[in-house]
């Protein structure tokens, strides 16, 4: 339990579908068995990115600073946005930097290239590595979960609403059996030039 | 065990601290104030190891009143809050962290709204209605969801602080002195001497 | 006889005060292998990456290139193979920019174990190095503390004992590019059926003197998962949305900020 990826609980999950991403994640901030907050996202906008951060509470803070700064920076640099690509590199130099002082997160990427029009996923683990993936990436206390859900409701080449509904309940059902994660959730559906940004109904205990 | 409470209302951010001061089994003091004034319009109060405490307490108010002498600019309580959960961020990677929890109150003059937040020593941040630290919220919380609304006046909010503070007298297992109330509004920061 | 059996207690008991905990069934793993031959050589590895006993990803790349004739297999920390092989690989660069001929294998393999010795074993990359230059081919492999073998075969990972059972069974001298592909594939195969910590996929990478590098992603796809008899595709409608907003993608978000004279 002093085990600090998960004091705080959460979960995220990110998938691809024709043309259109999504990423989605709960709303819970917990101390141990003590909910904090319902109303804490995991899931942070850069330019057309989103960046989904689970884990250590004071580090998904602290690391959606520390890449606001990054992305502010290179679109002063570059006179634009950063696209998903780049910007997985730029997550695995600056955890891998930390190698042997680590943040606790999780984070997962999504997007759609804005130059190519094709959908990008992408996980990590704590120092770094990138986990590409083609389907879905998911992260969180309730991964083990996620990866059951997504395994079986994953399908590809999903339209827009299709995914939306996949997605969500892979992470409703998943959240369901983790007393960490749940008390709301949100989805980003990411098309090439319309972001939906929804709040889903779910149980509250 | 100390106790740290808050509650922000319609137009007010009320804050409750234990007056006691316990070392093992003796009581040292009983008009202890575990807060500091930061700005003219927000509170920071602070629970945690002794020592570690003040000594965060104080840096931070020390370092708000010289960036409002430099620049000439009252932070705003969100402002504030992310400066002090930067802090302990730091502190939590550092070889000797402090081990504080802060809640802060402060009511936003250019909005006109106010703001309770919770930040823990890891530096864990969240903008709450009603919050607190260490024990005092497993007796409290349940009150707390049950008689907030969002839109209650600061009186109405003393009262529901009332409530808790009697639960608590009734279920803590040692005396914590009462407490010290303190309320943030518009028009600063201010005691409610008759608790 | 009822109820449960406590007849393990005494000795689980016994063996925890022996031991640091209790053993835990979990394998950090992978199969890489490599195989010299006549005018080159190749390495191979399985395409599964894990975290604890859950499978992180079931088709990942573990063949890195360093050069564009030198490749590299890692085993280990994920993160540490790439990130160590990324930057040898930088240097290596910029070494044969300056030096102005094509960059070595030894140079490579020097560079590794300096960098992986001076971490002592806390970069944990295990690494199969192979390349060709123009002093031939090579086959090296290197531990996270930075020691170094060199042999006409060599595996590593948690797969390493189940392939190199096959290296040392079908190995001979003289092989042939084909013979030594498919020698390396069966080892690799071995770590897939056998390693619980290897699987999937089977990626090959040919080096072979005086030509390009042939990076044969998926060469054997033994493990290709069955199509869904059925669809679990929910109807529009079934989950409960509370809210929603249209954000645009290129949104320009302006604030007017009141500073004071």
């Amino acid at each position: 339990m002093s085990d600090p990826s998960s004091i705080n609980g959460g979960i995220c999950v990110a998938m691809t579908g024709k043309d259109c991403v999504a990423i989605a994640c709960d709303l819970r901030l917990g101390s141990q068995s003590l909910g904090v907050s319902n109303k804490f996202e995991k899931i942070f906008p850069f330019g057309h990115v989103f960046l989904g951060l689970t884990g250590l509470a004071t580090d998904v803070l602290t690391l959606s600073e520390v890449f606001r700064y990054k992305t502010n920076l290179y679109k002063l640099r570059e006179d634009r946005y950063i696209e998903p690509q780049t910007f997985t590199q730029l997550v695995s130099s600056t955890l891998y930097e930390k190698r042997f002082g680590p943040y606790f997160t999780g984070p997962i990427v999504a997007g759609i290239n804005s130059k190519t029009g094709k959908p990008y996923i992408a996980g990590f683990d704590l120092i770094g590595c990138i986990d590409e993936a083609k389907d879905f990436v998911v992260s969180g206390t309730a991964s083990e979960q996620l990866f059951g859900m997504c395994e079986s409701l994953y399908e590809p080449n999903q339209e827009s609403e299709d995914l939306f509904e996949t997605i969500s309940q892979a992470l409703l059902n998943s959240a369901d059996r983790d007393a960490l994660s749940g008390w709301g959730a949100v989805v980003y559906i990411i098309k090439k030039n319309e972001v939906i940004k929804r709040y889903l109904k779910t149980r509250q205990d | 065990m100390d106790i740290v409470l808050g509650i922000r209302v319609k137009d007010s951010v009320i804050l409750a601290t234990s007056k006691a001061v316990t070392r093992g089994i003796s009581v040292l003091k009983s008009t202890d104030d575990k807060t500091r004034v930061l700005s003219e319009h927000s509170l920071l109060a602070f629970s945690g190891e002794a020592g570690d405490t003040v000594q965060f307490a104080e840096y931070i108010q020390v370092n708000m009143q010289l960036y409002s002498i430099r620049e000439n600019y009252e932070l705003s309580p969100y402002a504030t809050a992310s400066f002090v959960r930067q802090e302990l961020a730091k502190s939590i990677r550092s070889r000797k962290p402090f081990q504080v929890n802060v809640l802060l109150g402060g009511f936003d003059a250019k909005k006109g709204e106010p703001g309770l937040y919770q930040i823990d020593y890891l530096g864990t941040q969240a903008e709450l209605p009603y919050a607190a630290h260490g024990y005092s919220g497993f007796y409290t919380f349940s009150l707390l969801d049950r008689h907030y609304r969002p839109d209650m006046t600061t009186q109405e909010g003393l009262e529901l602080l009332r409530m808790c503070v009697d639960e608590l007298e009734r279920r803590m297992p040692i005396d914590f002195k009462g407490v010290l109330v303190k309320i943030v509004d518009k028009d600063g920061v201010r005691e409610e001497p008759n608790f | 006889m009822a109820g449960l059996s406590f007849e393990n207690y005494q000795r689980n008991q016994f063996l925890s005060s022996r031991t640091n905990g209790t053993p835990k069934a979990t394998s950090t793993g992978t199969t890489i292998v490599g195989v010299k031959f006549n005018g080159g050589v190749v390495i191979a590895a399985d395409t599964r990456s894990t975290q604890g006993p859950i499978v992180a990803n079931k088709n990942c790349a573990k063949l890195h290139r360093m050069a564009p004739r030198i490749w590299c297999a890692g085993a280990g920390t994920a993160a540490d193979t790439e990130e160590v092989t990324k930057l040898v690989g930088s240097n290596l660069e910029l070494h044969s920019l300056y030096a102005g001929r094509a960059p070595r294998v030894v140079s490579a393999l020097q560079m590794l174990k300096q960098h992986l010795f001076k971490y002592q074993g806390h970069v944990g990359a295990y690494l199969i190095v192979a390349g060709v230059d123009p002093t031939g081919a090579h086959l090296f492999s290197i531990h996270a503390h930075g020691s170094t073998d060199v042999g006409f075969y060599q595996s590593l990972g948690s797969g390493s004992l189940a392939a190199m059972a096959v290296l040392e069974a079908n190995w001979k001298p003289e092989l042939t590019k084909e013979e030594a592909m498919t020698l390396a594939a069966d080892a690799i195969e071995a770590g897939i059926w056998n390693d619980l910590g290897s699987g999937s996929n089977v990626d090959l990478c040919v080096m072979e003197v005086g030509k390009d590098a042939a990076y044969l992603r998926n060469h054997r796809t033994p493990n290709v998962r069955e199509p869904k008899q059925q669809s679990y595709k929910f109807a529009r409608g079934t989950t409960g949305i509370l809210s929603q907003r249209v954000l645009d993608v290129c949104q320009v978000e302006e604030q007017v900020v009141d500073v004071e004279a």
